[in-house]
């Protein structure tokens, strides 16, 4: 043949090449590409594994913000109901005190009032029993009937006079 | 009186000694090389026609003779198995999560024509994969084989050293019609007759396999056997010639077969529909 082609010679090199490429890929490939392929599915794996992680832990975080909102919001409203609660119980109470402020007042002022009444009833008697007194005293000195008669109308006429003013500021 | 101290490697004495050494080295160079063939039982014009077509030089294999390059493949193929069956038993099994050096190139290796085969065979990578680490790894190391200059002797006699497995032209062939073969089987067991058709119509492949591998693999050795065959040229120049020649034809024409196996492969396996679409697609656009 041309160029020396021998056919038996390329046989043998084709039964050559197919051993060696059975040979090296049974002994040799597959199992190296197993375990390439074992180690990228690994990787591949453990690469799922931790965007889940990832995942979760955002969703949990995400949760848990939710959460703290809630609750700040839950404690913003019971700050507020508590002010007003206050507010409220503060107006209550003040509005009671100055009740009671107004009550105590009124009664303070109707028993300065009574007691004043009784004040001015016993300067009266006192007034009487110190006219009757002194009327008595000077009965006793200068004792005679037109001069009583005149010491009374002149006593009476200044009672009258000075008496009514006091009277006038009792009845007010 | 103070003597002067002796620079080191400069004395006098040390610069004719040197002299006096490459003169002596240069012309026993010029001797050999000026006195005659050096002992060459072959002319030139012998070794280069022996180199190509492999005419005289048989080796006895169980006593049929056979070309130089079928010892070599049979050696590369031993070597190899030996060498896998060695890391299967030994490395394997400890390999780890985070690879070592060792382990990182075996990787490297396996990876490489994996990817490969994924790249440019999606639909079936797998078989094509170890295929194109197969012949890939027998390409590269028959290639680097003939730097080991191993030595056989021949029917008649001499003494030759085993070159590439693929320098001879029926080691081409058979890696050239051999990976046509695996397109073939692949197309035909996918596609069915129409599979085959299909890769069938890339006729000149095989023949454009065996004769690129054949063509490259062959100007490396006769440049070889050139430079070898003088022994003027034989000293410096075949660190360079034969070292970067061999390895750069070892990666480039390994590179070259499983670029080319791979990308008709997944021709071959891609579902025939999606191609037709594809095609119509194209044919779309080049009509607008």
């Amino acid at each position: 043949m041309p160029l020396n082609i021998d056919l038996t010679q390329v046989l043998l090199h084709m039964l050559n090449l197919v051993i060696l490429v059975g040979g090296l890929a049974l002994i040799l490939y597959k199992p190296v590409a197993k375990f390439l392929r074992d180690r990228r599915t690994h990787f591949q794996e453990l690469e799922r594994t931790t965007a889940e992680a990832e995942r979760e832990a955002r969703e949990m975080k995400a949760e848990y913000e939710e959460k703290f909102r809630e609750a700040d919001r839950v404690l913003k409203e019971n700050r507020a109901a508590a002010e007003r609660e206050i507010a409220e119980s503060t107006a209550r109470y003040m509005e009671e005190a100055k009740n009671k402020a107004d009550a105590i007042l009124r009664s303070a002022e109707a028993e300065a009032e009574a007691r004043k009444a009784h004040v001015l009833e016993a300067a009266q008697t006192e007034i009487g029993e110190m006219v009757l007194s002194a009327a008595q005293k000077l009965l006793s000195d200068t004792a005679s009937p037109e001069g009583d008669a005149a010491l009374y109308d002149a006593f009476i006429r200044q009672a009258e006079r000075e008496i009514p003013d006091k009277g006038d500021k009792h009845e007010d | 009186m103070k003597k002067k101290p002796n620079k080191p490697g400069f004395s006098r004495r040390r610069i004719f000694l040197i002299v006096w050494l490459a003169l002596i080295a240069v012309l026993l160079i010029a001797i050999v090389a000026t006195s005659g063939s050096g002992g060459h039982e072959e002319s030139i014009k012998e070794v280069m026609r022996d180199g190509v077509l492999h005419e005289k030089n048989k080796i006895s294999l169980f006593g049929l003779p056979v070309n130089p390059g079928l010892i070599s493949a049979f050696t590369v193929t031993g070597v190899l198995l030996i060498a896998a069956a060695l890391i299967r038993i030994f490395a394997v099994p400890r390999f780890k999560t985070v690879p070592g050096k060792f382990q990182a190139v075996i990787e490297w290796m396996v990876g490489f024509f994996s990817d490969m085969a994924e790249k440019n065979a999606p639909h079936k990578p797998r078989f094509v994969g170890a295929y194109l680490f197969g012949a890939g790894a027998y390409v590269f190391f028959g290639t680097l084989f003939e730097l080991l200059g191993v030595q056989v002797v021949t029917t008649e006699g001499l003494s030759v050293s085993l070159p590439a497995p693929l320098s001879d032209i029926n080691g081409a062939i058979a890696v050239g019609v051999g990976s046509f073969l695996v397109i073939l089987l692949a197309g035909l067991f996918t596609g069915g007759i129409r599979g085959l058709l299909g890769v069938l119509k890339d006729f000149s492949l095989p023949i454009s396999m065996s004769f690129r591998l054949f063509g490259a693999l062959l100007s490396g050795l006769l440049v070889t056997e050139l430079v070898y065959y003088y022994t003027l040229t034989s000293f410096v120049l075949p660190v360079l010639v034969g070292i970067l020649f061999t390895l750069l034809h070892a990666l480039i024409q390994t590179f070259v077969l499983t670029t080319l196996v791979s990308t008709f492969y997944g021709e071959a396996v891609e579902p025939r529909q999606k191609k037709h679409k594809k095609n119509k697609k194209k044919k779309e656009e080049v009509s607008l």
